[in-house]
């Protein structure tokens, strides 16, 4: 023990003349960080200043920004993995385009092929020529009967706007 | 300088550039500030880096100049925090006494070496908190060496004397 003593205070000589290398420095503070208690008198002098320096050199490092990792360098943990049908509106509307799509197509063709078609357009509608000849006969007289329904009160308008037309012309 | 070299070489030597900045302002949240613009000049001035022989030395310049910058902005107010002090950490348990009494040591210790010119301040930090070389020191401050060795050896000189009375006497 008085043998390390010894060669502290030689140290610490050496320390105040500017004569120490960085490895003894090193040695001198790392003693008195160790031996808190019970050094001889002279020893404790420099005593603080060593304990000063050993903490100060252990003293814990606040975060940094530069301690927080940029969203760019794990772009895995960003990234949000659902399950398919999550998306079941995507899907939803792709159907009904779809399904779109395919109800206008068959609309169109069958339009198209309806209007092309000549032979359907003249086609007649009927199986025998007498039934249809009496049917339309028949169709027509029941049009004649109610036009003449109407014609009396037409008559009868006529004369009330003559008579109107003789008292006004009486008047003047 | 791809930003895997700054990653490798100039991270690592964050601790050190914050006890640095730290000893400069006597804060914690300037200190911060100080580093994260000091990553920022370095990594803008990244061109410079295949020049240069020691990294740290050059990151150590910047942060130096940042920080003495900020001290000489009229804004600034030197916030010498006596609570940090305290914040030390222990080597050991001890009892409350032994803590207070080692806290109080400890402050008087800062508050002596804060009280040296910045000049010497920064020379007994650089070698005897973060053990550089001599050389190391001289690019830091960017003067010869010769000079860092006549700055530290009035700069031990005075706190010796100050620790003397503060051990002898028991004041600062």
């Amino acid at each position: 023990m008085c043998m390390e003593y010894n060669d502290i205070r030689a140290l610490l000589e050496k320390y105040w003349a500017c004569e120490t290398t960085e490895a003894e420095e090193a040695q001198l503070r790392l003693f008195y960080a160790e031996h808190e208690d019970a050094l001889p008198v002279d020893l404790m002098e420099a005593a603080p200043l060593f304990r000063y320096f050993h903490a100060e050199g252990e003293m814990p490092m606040p975060e940094l920004f530069t301690d927080v990792p940029a969203p760019w360098e794990h772009p895995e943990s960003a990234k949000i993995i659902r399950p398919f049908w999550h998306h079941w509106m995507k899907y939803a509307a792709v159907l009904l385009l779809a399904v779109g799509v395919g109800y206008s197509v068959t609309k169109f063709q069958h339009k198209h092929a309806g209007g092309n078609n000549p032979e359907l357009a003249f086609r007649d509608t009927f199986d025998d020529p007498k039934i249809a000849y009496q049917e339309t006969q028949r169709a027509l007289q029941l049009i004649s009967k109610h036009l003449n329904k109407g014609k009396t009160e037409m008559e009868k308008l006529s004369y009330f706007s003559e008579a109107q037309e003789i008292v006004q012309g009486g008047h003047n | 300088m791809s930003s895997e070299v700054f990653l490798n070489q100039i991270m690592p030597i964050k601790q050190k550039l914050f006890r640095f900045a730290l000893h400069l302002l006597g804060n914690e949240e300037d200190a911060k500030d100080i580093i994260q613009d000091a990553f920022v000049k370095v990594w803008h001035n990244k061109e410079k880096m295949g020049e240069l022989q020691n990294l740290e030395a050059w990151c150590m310049r910047i942060t130096r100049n940042l920080a003495l910058d900020k001290l000489k902005s009229k804004k600034y107010r030197i916030t010498d925090d006596l609570d940090r002090a305290q914040e030390v950490p222990a080597a050991h348990q001890h009892t409350p006494h032994q803590q207070a009494e080692r806290s109080d040591l400890m402050r008087r210790v800062h508050g002596l070496i804060r009280g040296l010119p910045e000049k010497y301040r920064t020379i007994l930090q650089l070698r005897d908190i973060d053990g550089l070389s001599y050389q190391e020191i001289a690019e830091v401050l960017h003067i010869e060496m010769s000079e860092v060795k006549v700055n530290l050896h009035r700069a031990r000189k005075q706190v010796r004397e100050q620790l003397q009375n503060l051990h002898v006497y028991g004041i600062q």
